[in-house]
């Protein structure tokens, strides 16, 4: 089903009624698996998964290649001076639409996988963890677009939740761009945060940047578009990563506050520098 | 098109990939393979044998996967270059042997499918003779060098003839394709034989092959013009694989 | 399997000193290539592509087959790039590693999803029968830079191949071999190129273009930038990695166009220069259509 772009001129509004430069609802918790060393769950928009982070403890039992671990120089499990980020992702058949079955070896969770990995691993102090390994799993319970971007947020909010020391946030938004690349229009407007039906159709690329910083731990396309629009795509990304850095932060704040509240944790017990108020 | 090369001498070098232990790239009859041989190397634990080296030889079809017809091929190339190494020296160690098929002569009256690939016995001289350069190249320890041949019967006319390297029309027709290949002391070392022959048949073709491979007197006499374009090209295997060493080690040398 | 033998410290130490002087061990500038050499084989679609030491192999091949249910409409394509042992003893065969599946996604993105092979063109008799084109890409030599070389002998390898002619006559197809009548190129709408730059620095502040094995096991950060000519960009691959300023990655995807053109400048002339190679009798007309684009 084509997306019907031409209304966008007329009102400036997206197909779901965001203007240009808006994100879709963010919904995130922290700690949502009381057994596991830290966990998470995120939702952009009707995106929704689900993360565990194990570690870092002794490296398991090496099972098959090592895709979508990053670290380890070398990734010789354990032998290695840093640590290792070993990241599984695992998509629910009843997440999209079309229930496509995906196998164990396809490469575009592959690929995804080893991107969450490093992008981590970029933030992480993995350096303190010798012959260790961090592992991250996550799990895809609804697809609406913006897929990396949901999987690189809900992995660092574990991380911040299992307590493993890290540079920033990884924050990660997508950017598209109004109209397609058969359509040579210099005017188009850059997109924030899209949409399924944004992706299919739009030219878009996935930005993660460290902290709010104008730094790019992650910059992913998959589609054809001009070059003169990526200048106005990653600018919206970045600026957009600001925004998803600052809800993120959020949520780790509040459920500090929330854990003091309880009398979970006592207030000063490395929390000393955090604004309760 | 037909292959140009179908008729011209072999063609070899060796070193020509910078990052194997040793490797060699060969050309003939159409047909044009590049080995690498590392070696030797840490086995892995299901391929270790305490008492000797594991010879482990991977066969790439340039185009499609390979099947059952490359594992055929890799067992016949392991088991008989499992002879001349002299794997005792290298218990629990691998030698890797990779034949990567770069060009094979094309028939041009059929057209092929090529998510499959299949080879057949007449690229088999081609892989083997590649296999051992590389595996002078890479200074494996061998008992003795070896090369091989193959050699087809085709019924022409009536009458039945021994083709050398036959092309993929001969192979086509032929009522039996044999490999052989010898060492450079002349023994046999592998005799695979496909289709209906008789002993006759075979002992002719035995003596085909061994003159192509070692041919002990240099092919200077004339009188064994048989059809074949290997004498008339010139030396027989052995001394081609000998002077593509020797002019490798010269060309090495040079600044001595 | 062995593992890859790594720099030691002294010499990881004693290349990044150097780049920081704006110096690289083998006297390129930052932004230079390799002599990059590409060779077409007797057959069609045979790509030989040298890049320094890095030497990669790509051939193109076409049958008749079912066509997929769900695409009725489109021919297939696929790219298999499968590293034996012959690249490096790490690899083993049928147990992808982390290169292999980030070269055929980077591979796959940038050739096939950008819509360079037009799929709908290799259809026979909708639902039916279509052809399969499928290339191999068998990388022989591994020196740093594999994706580029790749990425460059795929598309040459594509834009050299012949798939047999063919021919509807009332519901019966006919596929003529060679000899009967001379194949034709395949539909062929734009040529990407895969750029890469590596990082290197605390920050990622040195960008360089066609790292070698050695700078490929030092970099911090690389990131795969594939465009065509007309200034399209088809895919971007900054995979995590230590951050990269935003401004930085823009300046890089400047210079990836130029080396872009460079590339297709040189492809066409390779290609030209075999196509009058080749040229017999009144073929010429026939295959000088296929560079309109």
């Amino acid at each position: 089903m084509p997306l019907d772009t031409s209304t966008y001129n007329l009102a400036l509004l997206r197909v779901d009624g965001r203007r240009w430069n808006e994100l879709r609802r963010i919904n995130a918790q922290i700690r949502t698996q009381a057994a596991a060393d830290g966990s998470s769950y995120l939702e952009m928009g009707h995106t929704k998964v689900m993360c565990v982070v194990t570690g870092p403890s002794e490296p398991g039992p090496r099972r098959g290649g090592v895709v979508g671990s990053a670290g380890g120089a070398g990734g010789g499990g354990g032998q290695s001076k840093d640590a290792e980020v070993v990241v599984n992702i695992v998509i629910a058949g009843f997440s999209s639409v079309d229930r496509k079955r995906r196998g164990r070896g396809d490469k575009r969770t592959l690929e995804m996988q080893s991107t969450v990995a490093n992008a981590l691993a970029a933030s992480l102090h993995i350096h303190l963890f010798p012959h260790s390994q961090i592992n991250v799993s996550l799990h895809v319970l609804s697809q609406d677009g913006s897929l990396l971007a949901a999987l690189i947020n809900a992995a660092t909010l574990a991380c911040v939740d299992a307590g493993i020391p890290m540079t920033d946030y990884v924050a990660a938004c997508t950017a598209g761009s109004t109209s397609t690349y058969a359509a040579n229009d210099e005017s188009a407007d850059p997109l924030l945060d899209m949409n399924h039906q944004e992706e299919q159709e739009l030219p878009g690329l996935t930005v993660a940047t460290m902290g709010d910083s104008d730094r790019v731990v992650a910059l992913v396309c998959e589609s054809r578009v001009q070059i003169s629009r990526l200048e106005g795509m990653l600018v919206v990304g970045v600026d957009g990563c600001k925004q998803v850095r600052e809800i993120l932060d959020r949520v780790v704040r509040e459920k500090g506050r929330r854990m003091i509240d309880e009398g979970t944790v006592e207030k000063g017990t490395g929390l000393n520098d955090m604004d309760v108020d | 098109m037909a292959s140009p090369c179908a008729t011209s001498a072999p063609e070899a070098a060796l070193g020509v990939l910078p990052r194997s232990d040793g490797s060699a790239k060969y050309s003939h009859a159409g047909y044009t393979v590049t080995a690498s041989v590392n070696g030797p190397i840490e086995a892995q634990r299901k391929d270790e044998n305490p008492y000797e080296a594991f010879v482990d030889v991977i066969v790439r079809p340039a185009a499609g996967v390979g099947g059952t017809r490359e594992r055929h091929l890799e067992s016949i190339l392991q088991s008989s270059l499992s002879h001349i190494i002299l794997i005792k020296n290298f218990p629990r160690c691998l030698i890797q042997i990779v034949l990567q098929i770069e060009d094979t002569p094309e028939n041009d009256y059929v057209n092929t499918k090529l998510v499959q690939a299949s080879l057949n016995f007449a690229i088999m001289p081609a892989l083997f003779q590649t296999a051992v350069l590389a595996l002078l190249s890479a200074g494996v320890p061998m008992r003795a060098t070896a090369a091989a041949t193959a050699v087809a019967v085709v019924p022409q006319d009536g009458v039945k003839k021994t083709v050398v390297d036959p092309s993929p029309r001969d192979i086509e027709i032929a009522q039996s394709v044999h490999v052989l290949a010898f060492t450079s002391h002349g023994e046999l070392l592998l005799a695979e034989s496909e289709g209906d022959f008789t002993v006759k048949e075979w002992d002719g073709i035995y003596e085909t092959a061994k003159k192509t491979c070692c041919h002990s007197t240099p092919a200077k006499d004339g009188m064994e013009m048989v059809l074949d374009e290997e004498a008339s090209a010139g030396p027989d295997m052995r001394h081609f694989l000998r002077s593509t060493m020797e002019s490798k080690v010269a060309a090495d040398l040079y600044w001595k | 399997m062995p593992r890859e033998v790594e720099p030691s410290l002294n010499e990881k130490q004693f290349v990044l000193q150097a780049l920081q002087e704006n110096l690289r061990l083998d006297g390129r500038e930052i932004d230079q290539y390799r002599p990059l050499e590409l060779t077409f084989g007797d057959q069609y679609g045979v790509a030989d592509v040298t890049l320094g030491k890095t030497r990669v192999l790509a051939k193109a091949s076409a049958e008749v087959t079912v066509p997929y249910t769900d695409r009725p409409l489109d021919g297939i394509f696929t790219i298999a790039t499968e590293l034996s042992p012959m690249t490096s003893p790490a690899f083993e065969l049928n147990r992808p590693t982390e290169t292999e599946v980030l070269l055929s996604r980077l591979l796959e993105k940038t050739v096939r999803r950008s819509n360079a092979l037009d799929t709908e063109s290799l259809c026979l008799i909708a639902g039916q029968k279509c052809w399969s084109v499928r290339v191999d890409v068998h990388v022989l030599s591994h020196d740093g830079n594999l994706i580029d070389a790749a990425c460059f002998a795929v598309v040459a390898a594509l834009r050299h191949f012949r798939k047999p002619d063919t021919s509807m006559e009332g519901g019966v197809l006919t596929v003529y071999t060679p000899a009967e009548r001379e194949p034709v190129p395949l539909s062929w709408l734009h040529s990407p190129f895969c750029i890469t730059w590596s990082f290197f620095g605390d920050q990622g502040e040195i960008a360089l273009l066609d790292a070698t094995w050695v700078e490929e096991q030092i970099r911090v950060a690389s990131c795969t930038i594939s465009l065509n000519r007309h200034g399209e960009i088809c895919q971007i691959a900054k995979l995590g990695g230590t951050p990269v300023d935003a401004v930085a990655l823009l300046q890089c995807s400047g210079v990836a166009l130029t080396k872009a053109k460079e590339f297709s400048t040189y492809l066409d002339g390779k290609l030209a220069e075999d196509t009058k190679k080749r040229n017999k009798g009144g073929l010429l007309a026939e295959l000088s259509a296929e560079n309109d684009r």
